[in-house]
This record gives structure tokens, sequence and C-alpha cells, in this order.
């Protein structure tokens, strides 16, 4: 029983990373229709600089959070500026958005692969080799610590989202682009904050995978499968679906982890996947929309 | 040799202007001339000859995928990326062949093709089920489970890779009998491409893409036409695979299932003009003759990716008919390049 209960609270720990990197990418798509591709491969380019930062000014992760959210949140904006205005009148319009964001996941992976090199890196604070035991739970450190703060920043979206007048703009957008712009909402102003918020999370996940798992510049493609699943089971653009199906699979595949090996466990995530689409390509949470 | 007595045949039938029949037949003539004699032509270059021949092999082996690949993404409209699979079951069905049975890849070639073809069916059914940016999702999906079944199948010696003899014969000539091969598979892919692109059935592939409800309506069986290209485009990409494995002589799991693979066969295929025939074949001769100069000039390095992320995201921004499409939209298309 208490093993049982050990791999659901480590499940549920990483879920909770999990929700927040996913939830940028729900985002993306709720307001502007985007399926970001290279939404981890943005995530690592957060990691990354978390370890530059660490090993060069041994800056703790958790503080390099303060640094990569701003600058993130600038690179989206930035990108949005130049690249979707560009193809917003496409009449593939969402086809284009994913083979342009695939294109961007290739240019960082190269780019950081040319920095870099393509060794595995791992950021090592004191706290990722340590551990807390409650009654006969033990509770890695690092996981504790990277949940907490992102159940922390998810609360902050929420309220954001819930209770101020930018949020119940972006809320709008997502609800209907075309009736948003019609009662007053800048629907360009809202989609290139979104842009910039959802890097922003893209940031703040960066800096808190980088000390959980070891990281190469080619791993995001095993990321972004692995986040597009959650987004897919929860329904595409909610955040509330985002946040439940990260919990669900990573609980899922801790288990999957524990009975049939670490291999295969990435196998939860592609064959929910491939299953959701099949039969429920709304997802649990989403609207039916036609993609 | 028969494919090229078929494919001038095929090209006096074809009704369409006369001036420009003409001219598709010089260079069909030209084109081939030089694909069937460039061996003998390079011979003088003797210390480069084999690189010479592996650059041409490469250009052929992607003129084959991504003309196949372009019957599914560029007629049907359905972007595919997770097309690296059909690649690695062409090139490990040749392989196992030939490590087991001890059957030469070159005679197992259409059995490689028509398993990929088969997987692509099946793969096909599941996977067509959806559309748009989420069918992109699907196969991204069907990839990665394809991969991480490949690298932990014992049989096939798991993500360490299946080491095959070597094919004996002399140094100096090594390169020629695996040229020849792509040589045919690529004509053979474009053949396809050509034919498809000149039947009822690719008719209602680009019906599919411009508006899959109206198609329906208009009578379109599209989920059988749906699988069937998807199914056609696995083909010749399975038999590039079985030669591409063979030249190799090790095959590995991850040479196949790189995304890099999927994204040049894209990549390629835009550039060059999605949708039609003579787009793809542009797109690869450029895109390889681009690359071995860049690798040449300045090294194999990371950079290489960047390039192909960045010619991707700027093709889509600025030119996202591709050469083909840009130049026949401006009226501008050379005859000679005109084969829809």
């Amino acid at each position: 029983m208490g093993h049982w209960l050990q791999i659901l609270v480590l499940g549920l720990l990483l879920g909770g990373v999990y929700a927040m990197m996913a939830s940028g990418l729900t985002l993306l798509f709720g307001v502007m229709r985007v399926v970001n591709l290279a939404h981890a491969a943005f995530i690592l380019i957060a990691s990354y600089l978390t370890y530059a930062l660490f090993e060069g000014l041994a800056l703790d992760p958790m503080i390099s959070l303060l640094v990569t959210m701003p600058l993130m949140f600038g690179l989206g904006v930035g990108l949005y500026l130049l690249l979707f205005p560009r193809i917003e009148d496409s009449p593939r319009y969402v086809e284009m958005t994913v083979l342009l964001t695939f294109g961007l996941a290739l240019i960082v992976e190269g780019l950081l692969t040319f920095t870099f090199t393509g060794i595995f890196r791992s950021v090592r604070p004191e706290y990722a080799a340590t551990s807390v035991t409650i009654g006969e739970i033990f509770l890695p450190t690092s996981q504790l610590y990277a949940s907490l703060i992102s159940f922390a920043l998810l609360v902050l979206l929420w309220v954001m989202l819930r209770f101020t007048k930018t949020g119940t703009a972006i809320r709008a957008t997502m609800q209907n682009r075309a009736a948003a712009q019609i009662v007053g909402v800048n629907v360009r102003r809202i989609s290139a904050l979104s842009f910039g918020l959802g890097m922003s999370l893209a940031g703040a996940a960066g800096s808190l995978l980088s000390f959980m798992f070891p990281f190469f510049p080619a791993r995001h493609w095993q990321w972004i499968a692995l986040l597009l699943a959650l987004i897919v089971l929860g329904g595409m653009g909610s955040i509330k679906g985002a946040v439940i199906g990260a919990l669900l699979l990573a609980v899922a595949s801790a288990f999957v982890t524990d009975v049939i090996g670490p291999t295969w466990s990435p196998i939860t995530f592609y064959l929910t996947l491939f299953l959701i689409l099949l039969i429920r390509p709304q997802g649990l949470f989403g609207v039916k929309v036609r993609l | 040799m028969a494919v090229v007595d078929e494919r001038e045949g095929l090209l006096e039938e074809t009704p369409g202007p006369k001036s420009g029949t003409m001219s598709r037949r010089v260079t069909l003539v030209a084109g081939l001339g030089l694909i069937l004699l460039f061996p003998l032509i390079a011979i003088p270059l003797f210390d480069a000859y084999a690189y010479v021949l592996q650059v041409g092999m490469l250009i052929l082996m992607w003129i084959a995928m991504s003309s196949s690949w372009n019957i599914i993404g560029g007629f049907a409209g359905y972007i595919s990326l997770g097309h690296g699979v059909f690649f690695a079951i062409g090139g490990y069905t040749a392989g196992l062949a030939l490590a087991h049975w001890g059957i030469s890849p070159f005679l197992f070639l259409p059995i490689a093709g028509l398993t990929a073809m088969a997987v692509g069916f099946l793969a096909g059914l599941i996977t067509l089920r959806t559309r748009g940016p989420a069918f992109i999702v699907a196969t991204i999906a069907m990839l990665f489970l394809f991969l991480l079944w490949f690298d932990n199948w014992e049989f096939i010696g798991a993500s360490s890779g299946l080491d095959l003899p070597l094919f004996q014969f002399p140094v100096r000539w090594l390169k020629v009998p695996f040229y020849y091969a792509m040589a045919l598979c690529a004509i053979g892919a474009v053949y396809l491409s050509y034919r498809v692109a000149h039947s009822k059935f690719g008719l209602g592939l680009r019906a599919i893409s411009q508006d899959e409800t109206k198609a329906e309506v208009a009578g379109i069986n599209t989920r059988w036409y749906k699988v069937w290209a998807f199914a056609l485009s696995a083909f010749f990409i399975g038999v590039a695979g079985a030669i591409y494995g063979y030249s190799l002589t090790h095959l590995r799991p991850l040479t196949f299932f790189a995304i890099a693979v999927a994204a040049r066969m894209v990549l390629m295929a835009i550039i060059g003009g999605r949708g039609t025939v003579a787009g793809p074949v542009l797109g690869a001769i450029l895109i390889i003759g681009v690359n071995e100069f860049a690798v040449r000039q300045l090294g194999e390095s990371a950079l290489n990716i960047v390039f192909t992320g960045l010619i991707l995201v700027l093709a889509l921004l600025f030119f996202p008919q591709g050469i083909v499409g840009s130049l026949r939209k401006a009226r501008r298309l050379p005859a000679f390049l005109d084969w829809d």
C-alpha cells in the first residue's frame, strides 16, 4: 500500500511541473490557434540559460526563474510580431503555424547544439540530491520545490485570467476572436501578450526542469510529444484540461515505469495521444473545434 | 531500360499544349541521359569519384523521398511528419532479409517497398481519421511510437543497431550499383508522382486538399483516397530506405527515424512547390546541392540543422508556393518544368 502511495505522490509531483509546461502551450492554442511545436525547444533555451547562470554565477536555478521568465516573455512578443502578422490571413493558417514552429524548433535545436554541444547537461544545486520524508513517503527535494513553484505559477495564471481586465480579454479572445474584436478587445495586443505569457511559462518550466532531469538539445522532441499528449487529453485550449491531463498522465506513466520499466514509460504518452486523437479529438474538456 | 521507354510513351499520349510537349520531352531525355550516364561522365574525377557518386545517390534518394511524400503532403494536403517510419521499415526489411537469409537487398527492393506500403496502409487507416494539425500531431506520435519500439526490439539489434555483411564488389566501383539502384527508385517515384497527378485519383486528392467536405459531397470516397495516397507515398520511401541502409552496412534506428529526415522531405517539397510534380525534384537537387557545398566549405556542424529550419521558416513566410508554384502564378513557369 505504502509503495503505491509513494508512486502516486511522485507522479503527482511530476504532474505539477508537466501541468505548467503544458499550460503555456494550451494557452497559445486557445488564444491564437497555434500548435507550437517549438514550445519544448523554448523550454530548453531556458534550461540552458539556467545552466549557464549556474555554472557562471552560481545562481540558484529557482532564482534564475526571475531572469528566464522576463527574457522569454520578451522573446515571445518579439517572435509574435516578427512572424505572425505575416501569416494571419493565410487560408491554411493552423497548418502554417505547425510548420513554422517546426522550423523554429529546428533552428533552436541547432543553435543549442552548436553552442553547448550535444552532450548531457544538468544543474546540480545542493537540494538536487536530498529528500524529505513524510511518514513512510519520501519526496525528492528538487521535485517538491519544482512542483510547488509550478502550482504557485498556475494559481497566479488562474487569478490573472479570472480577475483582471486583461485576463478577461484573453478569455474572450479564446472563446470567440471575432466577437472579442467587436466589443473592443485589441486582439493583436492580446495575442502578442499571450505569446509572451506562454513563453514566460516555458521559461519557468525550463529553469525548473534543469535540476530535475539531465538534458541535451534533441531532448525537446520527447518533451513536445509528451506535452502534446497532455493537452490533447485535456482538450486543446483548456487550461483546466491541461492541468488534469498532466496529473493523470504523470501518475499513469509513474505506474507504468514501476510495473513494466522506465524504457516503456513514454509509451503511455504516445499511445494516449494516438487514442485520444482517434476517439475523442476534442479531449476531456475541450470544446469541439474544427481543426 | 524498360522504365525509360514507358515514360517516353506516356508523355506522347499526354494531352496538352504542343510546344510544352516538345520541350518537356527534351528535358526528359536530357535528364534521364544525365542520370544514367553520370557514373561514366564522372570517371575522370578519379579520387573524388566515390564522393561524387555518393552525392549523386543522395540527390536521387531525396528526389524519390520528397516526390513520394508529396503524394499525401502535397496533392492531398495532409502534412505528415512521420514518413521516417517508412524509410526505416524499408531499410530494416531488406537488412533483416540479408542478415538472416542472405538475400541481396537489391533483389529484395520490391518487397521492402511493399512492406513499407502495407505499414503505410495500416498507419493511414488510423492516423487519417484526424485532420489538419491533429493529423500532423498524430504522425509525430506514430514516429515516436515506432522509434521506441525499434529502439527496444532485440531481434533487430535494438538501439545499438544491426550490422550487415559488406557488398562484395571492387572498391573503386563500389558506389556504382547503389547509384543505379537509387536512380531506378527515383525514376520510379517521379513516374508514380506524374501518374498520380494526371489521374482521376490525383484530381480527387487535389479536391480533398482544397475542400474536403465539398469533395465528399461531390462523391469522392475521401477516406479511401487518403489512405491509398498515404500507402502509395510509403512505397518508394521504403525502397530508398532499403538501398540507403545497405550502402551504410549498419542500420541504427536513429539514422532513419531522426526528425531531420522527415523535416527534409517536407522542406524540399515546400521549397520546390508542394503539390506539383517538378517541385520536389527541384527542391531535392537544391537542398542537397547547397548542403553538400556548405559541408565541404564549412565542415559538418550543428549549423546545418539551423539552416534547414531557417530556410523552412523563410520559405513559409515569403515563398509558400515554392519555386514552381510561384513561377506558375506569375505565368513565368518554363514549359520544361511544367509537369502537371
